[in-house]
């Protein structure tokens, strides 16, 4: 491999690394701050996907798609957690997972039925579509579209979540959520509010892979796989732990591809392996 | 009173009237024939196995009943595993002792049912393109419909060289498993017998779905055509991620085997313009088998003919037209019946060729073109060429099982 590939491969392995950061965000965000694990991530992120279809089919611009989607996502996700998830809170995590599956799973056989089986295509919007040049190699203009608004999301999730007063509230509830409560603050509000930001990061890392995948009804699990991997590879429910995971796992996928490309999918895993040999918190998870 | 005449009458007929019950369970039992189709209704391929198992059960419900049989379409989910397949293959063949099968989502599962089949005596028509379902892995329970991996690059990669005799160096990326390996050493045979500089080639798992760094790795080597032998949704993600990184400005892209229109649709129109596509169907084909089964699927969708549901159509018809000539639902029978068979099949006339029960029947090159040039909303491609590109029986390697 040469430099000027093996540099390329960086730099693309960054910018995966951030699309994988955005697509578990949201999982990270609420196992950290509910330690509740949401198997229902994939699904929501499959709906925001498949709104921005329906949106842009219907003649409706990407960029509404991309404000309505992510909207429609965390309107679901307060009705998911208001109607059955709130009922789990202080059940096993071996229940909790099988409860947000099925919840999963309805969703995707509703997706299958309201649209059928096969793929769609969601086209780029026409501002976004091209490439740049980084000296002989080209980079689609999207791509880094999507790793800009990812880059900007951790900002402003971090600045949420660690420099305001919504913030404190949301990590004090789930350290002591007793205590908060008796402090006269609502804590069933605060958990509904840490799932609506799950769900709306879920939906914009939906909107904006439709362009990038295009949409089916099975994408869910393959979102959620690689969202697992990055949170256990950076530490479960670490914002900074999903970005560091995001951006590694981006980096080995994307060098392997040329060092080694049959076992680059495979070096994933070892690499999520390694690190739990090494670490097994996670690169930036506390035990 | 009774008479000695009338005692006698009835004794000899009491067993008679005691057995009937039998009788009748028997001919309930025969009048309803199961027709099983074993697709993936989950895992990788359920997207393809979904709409497979449609077109099997259209051609069930169509046909109606067989050798005086009233048929009844049955379902085995395979989940995309393919110990679960040949699970259900055995519990089918060995317990229930229904001997015959249509169906395959894959190749992989494709090659262990047929196997499975062959063991246990029984008939299975199945669409998987792995040239071994046909090769060396052929037996005599088997027949198969698609094209094999030989035809889809002797179709597409032959004729795209003819086309641009100037484009001489040639990358490809590879599905690993039984039917990317396949079509890709066929590409290696025909890029030896021609010339073609084969830049080199990426393999990527079953659960890749993120090619950016395979497509860096082809960019890096400045090829005139990009093959992408595989099959499925990880070939429109390929072909769309090569898109992405502007390949298509001095690259020609081949997928040397797609599904046709339902992948056209998932891809759009922009990023079909100017790619070549090897398809086993296409829906505007004119003729009889393909005007009948459109007329089905308009009933069933209000749409046209994908080519998935042509597959599951195609192999069921296949089976119940064996079913009908020899006038019998036995294995053995039906096997004899298929062997050289015509028929007006989905892409025109179809013929089972006996030696290696391959059906023979066109593979189209097809090229993707501009929006402004669709006459209708299916309108992606135009068929570049219609080949029927099959090896002789003789070099196949077929040896039916022995």
């Amino acid at each position: 491999m040469s430099i000027q590939l093996l540099i390329f491969q960086i730099l693309n392995g960054i910018g995966i690394g951030m699309i994988y950061f955005l697509l578990s965000a949201g999982l990270t965000l609420i196992f950290g701050l509910m330690r509740f694990v949401n198997f229902t991530h994939g699904a929501l992120y499959l709906l925001a996907a498949y709104v921005a279809f329906a949106l842009t089919r219907s003649g409706i611009s990407f960029w509404i798609a991309l404000l309505l989607a992510p909207l429609t996502t965390t309107f679901v996700a307060i009705v998911i957690e208001r109607l059955i998830l709130r009922h789990t809170y202080r059940m096993a995590h071996e229940a909790q997972i099988l409860i947000t599956f099925a919840t999963a799973l309805f969703i995707q056989e509703m997706v299958i039925l309201a649209f059928g089986p096969l793929g769609q295509n969601v086209s780029v919007p026409p501002q976004l579509s091209g490439v740049v040049f980084l000296g002989p190699y080209v980079y689609p203009v999207y791509r880094l579209a999507v790793v800009g608004v990812a880059a900007v999301v951790a900002l402003l999730v971090w600045l949420l979540i660690e420099r305001t007063k919504t913030g404190s509230i949301l990590r004090a509830g789930s350290e002591k959520a007793e205590m908060v409560g008796l402090l006269g603050i609502n804590v069933d509000l605060v958990f509904m509010a840490t799932f609506a930001l799950g769900g709306a990061l879920a939906g914009l890392a939906g909107v904006l892979a439709a362009p990038l995948r295009g949409v089916d009804p099975f994408m869910s699990a393959e979102a959620l796989g690689i969202a697992f991997v990055v949170v256990v590879v950076g530490g479960l429910g670490t914002l900074s732990g999903a970005l560091v995971g995001g951006l590694l796992i981006g980096l080995v996928q994307s060098v392997m591809s040329s060092v080694w490309p049959e076992g680059a999918q495979f070096m994933i895993y070892a690499s999520m392996a390694l690190v739990l040999l090494l670490r097994p918190a996670g690169l930036l998870g506390r035990n | 009173m009774i008479d000695r005449r009338k005692f006698v009458g009835g004794v000899a007929a009491a067993p008679m009237f005691l057995a009937a019950p039998a009788f009748v369970r028997r001919a309930n039992a025969q009048s309803t024939l199961p027709i099983p189709g074993l697709y993936s209704l989950s895992g990788n391929f359920a997207n393809v196995g979904s709409a497979m198992n449609d077109g099997s059960a259209w051609a069930v419900e169509q046909y109606g009943t067989v050798a005086g049989n009233k048929l009844n379409y049955m379902l085995l989910d395979d989940r995309g595993d393919v110990g679960e397949a040949v699970r259900k293959v055995n519990d089918l063949m060995a317990v229930q002792r229904i001997k015959h099968l249509v169906g395959a989502s894959n190749s992989a599962v494709g090659l262990a049912a047929q196997r499975e089949a062959f063991l246990r005596g029984g008939i299975y028509v199945h669409q998987a393109g792995a040239d071994e379902a046909t090769g060396k892995d052929c037996n005599r329970s088997t027949f198969r419909w698609t094209a094999a991996c030989y035809s889809a690059v002797n179709s597409t990669v032959r004729p795209l060289i003819d086309k641009y005799p100037n484009a001489k160096k040639w990358y490809t990326i590879t599905g690993q498993y039984v039917f990317g390996d396949s079509l890709l050493s066929n590409c290696k045979e025909v890029f030896a017998e021609k010339g073609i500089q084969h830049l080199g080639n990426s393999y990527h798992s079953l659960s890749d779905r993120e090619y950016s760094g395979f497509i860096a790795s082809a960019l890096a080597t400045s090829p005139d055509v990009l093959a992408i032998c595989n099959f499925g949704n990880q070939t429109l993600d390929v072909i769309r991620q090569a898109i992405s990184f502007g390949m298509k400005r001095n690259t020609k892209i081949l997928a040397v085997w797609s599904t046709g229109l339902d992948q056209f649709q998932a891809l759009g129109p922009e990023n079909c313009e100017d790619v070549y596509f090897g398809c086993n169907y296409w829906h505007s084909v004119d003729s009889p088998g393909n005007r009948r089964f459109a007329e089905i699927v308009k009933k069933k969708t209000g749409e046209v003919p994908n080519y998935l549901q042509a597959a599951g159509y195609a192999v069921a018809q296949m089976l119940m037209e064996g079913m009908n000539k020899a006038n019998s639902t036995e294995a053995d029978a039906i096997i004899k019946s298929l062997e050289g068979l015509t028929y007006e099949g989905p892409t025109g006339t179809e013929t089972i060729r006996a030696g290696d029960h391959q059906v023979i029947k066109d593979y189209y090159l097809m090229l993707g073109k501009p929006k402004a040039a669709m006459k209708d909303k299916n309108d992606f491609c135009d068929v570049v060429a219609a080949t029927k590109a099959f090896l002789p029986v003789e070099k196949t390697g077929c040896k039916m099982g022995v």
